[in-house]
């Protein structure tokens, strides 16, 4: 697999650290970069993805685990990042990359939504993953899978559709399963449909937010990436996420 | 504003707006104008027996007989005072704060990464063997004085540049109150330092305290490596820390059982008698809590190994047992390309490799550089003062 690194990969993006035995905690931020999140929106994701890199390499427990991969729809279709690089769909190296040397990218915002796909593609970056790091000998948590969208799924012309009903069926099977868990989260002025759809896809993870809310929503993936390691049961999940599904800080609870 | 506001022994208080760290449980808020203390919230209004078992906390002092140094920090993060709310509803408790940077959850200390950034120039397995007979000391003295810890794990023990460790999560400690008799519980643990009767439901204890010792000793002398990491040959497709202690699976006791990581550091890199030690914890102890080697056993081999440790002559950190003839971080470096304790040298590739009658070192010039840049600390912290 080396070879196929791009030349210029810096060796500490080597495919799986070399160093550390530690179970892996791969998280994807699969992020709606369609037109309707250009200007604000879109900065506000920038800038919430900055922030949140630098909390995440100060903390030394989620960094000592939690790999990051981020996908976005957008522009004219869907794309894995490895950190600032937007990966060509043809390679096969990994979008995955240790917390420690994780870098955002800079998104812009254009196009169509291809939510459909983008959940396609995590879904599959993710087995990929699994099946790396256990032929490395590697154990994982269960993997989680944050969708955030301001609105409903399109075709590659931008029209509206109703293929994301294909995926309900097998992402309910794939959280009965416990393969990872998805968090769908609709920001600013996603509508009603939108909404459902969201619910479809994570009955029991979904939420619709005012606002661009990026810091807190990047804030409960950290804290239920921590619950994770820690081995929590499902019901302290859920409480995380209420907490921030209400928008209220911790002291007011 | 005023939803910030908690009440310290009737002192008011503010919290700072954003928790310093937040689990499903409880959140900590640092104190507005105090910067020493920190007020841990519990997200749902605790229960009456919670209050009570810190009411009862306030009024021991564990661990206090002992004489320490005053460089070191005390070894629990002890209540210092309940908060309450305005209509002195319970709402958690005062401790001192043990932040960063002085204070670095032990997980620091696992990655090269880490440590090079956390602990510069003295994170060696000197320093990691002393951290583990800290971590013994503190243990046995708890146990000692009847308290079990009951959740611990690499994120609720801190460490200082010292090495002194202190333990953070006091309000889940289980011990019984002198007084009344009454059992508090521990109610949490952290699956990856959980002996099997405790991720099976069963209380906290000594013995599962022991577990948990020596699965962080384990990785504190082997610069992070878990002890029940690797994937078994034959497993379903998902397959964890908390599964192979569950089934007894460690490749310090049964390598030829699972798909071993190619970074992990070979166990030999133990003394015999703390590998010993390792092996009855992870082979027999697994399943049997008795066979589990108590805190005091780990102290008696660590402070035998802690005045023979030897030190490599070729590299900078790297400190290993004297039972080793030669230094284990250099063969692996040579083998394998990494150096364990040393972050990756700049590379030159088009440098000519120096002629041998120049010191081998490849780090001569690194040490230079340090003492140059030590001189020149040292003469502004002279002409500023």
């Amino acid at each position: 697999m080396h070879s196929e690194y791009p030349p210029t990969m810096p060796a500490e993006y080597a495919d799986i650290e070399f160093e550390n035995n530690a179970q892996r905690m791969p998280l994807v931020l699969c992020l709606d970069t369609s037109s309707s999140m250009a200007g604000a929106p879109i900065q506000a994701l920038n800038n919430a993805l900055a922030e949140w890199t630098r909390e995440l390499h100060d903390d030394v427990s989620l960094s000592y685990s939690v790999e990051v991969a981020v996908v976005t729809f957008g522009g004219q279709g869907v794309g894995a990042w490895r950190g600032p690089q937007l990966l060509d769909p043809r390679t096969r190296v990994s979008p995955f990359i240790p917390a420690h040397a994780f870098q955002a990218p800079q998104l812009t915002a254009a196009g169509v939504t291809l939510m459909t796909e983008a959940l396609e593609l995590s879904m599959h970056i993710v087995a990929a993953r699994k099946a790396e790091l256990r032929a490395s000998g590697l154990q994982y948590y269960r993997p989680q899978i944050c969708l955030v969208t301001d609105g409903l799924p399109t075709d590659p012309t931008g029209h509206l559709t109703d293929s994301w009903h294909r995926l309900v069926p097998v992402l309910e099977e794939e959280q009965r399963a416990r393969r990872f868990r998805l968090y769908a989260i609709g920001v600013g002025g996603i509508t009603d449909m939108g909404e459902q759809v969201l619910r479809a896809f994570a009955p029991k993870f979904n939420a619709r937010l005012q606002g661009f809310p990026f810091r807190e929503l990047l804030q409960m993936m950290s804290a239920s990436a921590n619950a994770e390691q820690k081995g929590a049961g499902d019901e302290v999940f859920e409480k995380i996420f209420s907490q921030f599904k209400t928008q209220r800080p911790a002291w007011e609870a | 504003m005023s939803g910030r506001t908690v009440f310290l022994d009737g002192r008011a208080v503010t919290l700072a707006e954003q928790p310093l760290k937040g689990g499903g449980q409880a959140a900590v808020f640092p104190v507005e104008g105090d910067a020493g203390i920190v007020v841990k919230i519990y997200r749902e209004t605790p229960g009456a027996d919670q209050e009570r078992r810190l009411t009862r906390m306030l009024t021991m002092s564990p661990l206090a007989a002992r004489p320490t140094d005053a460089n070191q920090p005390p070894e629990l993060a002890w209540p210092t005072a309940i908060a309450r709310g305005a209509d002195g509803e319970f709402l958690g408790y005062a401790m001192r704060r043990f932040g960063e940077p002085q204070h670095v959850q032990l997980v620091g200390l696992f990655t090269r990464v880490q440590r090079l950034k956390l602990f510069p120039g003295r994170a060696d397995w000197r320093f990691l063997l002393g951290i583990a007979w800290n971590l013994a000391f503190m243990t046995a003295r708890m146990h000692y004085d009847n308290l079990v810890i009951g959740d611990f794990s690499s994120s609720n023990v801190v460490v200082d540049a010292n090495g002194f460790v202190t333990f953070l999560d006091c309000d889940s400690i289980a011990f019984t109150d002198p007084v009344t008799g009454e059992l508090f519980p521990c109610l949490m643990h952290t699956t990856d330092y959980s002996s099997p009767e405790r991720q099976a439901g069963g209380p906290a204890t000594r013995e599962s305290d022991n577990f948990a010792l020596a699965v962080l000793i384990y990785q504190l002398l082997t610069a992070g490596n878990h002890p029940f990491g690797g994937v078994p040959h034959e497993s379903a497709s998902e397959s964890t820390v908390k599964d192979n202690i569950a089934a007894s699976i460690s490749y310090v006791v049964r390598p030829e059982m699972v798909v071993i990581p190619r970074g992990t550091v070979d166990p030999s890199v133990l003394p015999p008698e703390l590998l010993t030690l390792a092996r009855a914890a992870f082979g027999p102890g697994v399943q049997a809590p008795a066979a589990r080697p108590p805190a005091e056993a780990w102290l008696r081999a660590l402070d035998k190994e802690r005045g023979q440790v030897r030190a490599c002559t070729v590299r900078p950190l790297h400190t290993y047992g004297s039972h080793l003839p030669t230094c284990p971080w250099c063969t692996r470096a040579a083998v394998t390309g990494h150096d364990v304790f040393n972050g990756p040298r700049p590379t030159h590739a088009h440098v000519p490799v120096p002629p041998p009658d120049q010191d081998p070192s490849p780090y001569a010039a690194l040490k230079v550089l340090a003492v140059v840049m030590g001189v020149v600390l040292l003469i502004v912290l002279l002409t500023n003062l």
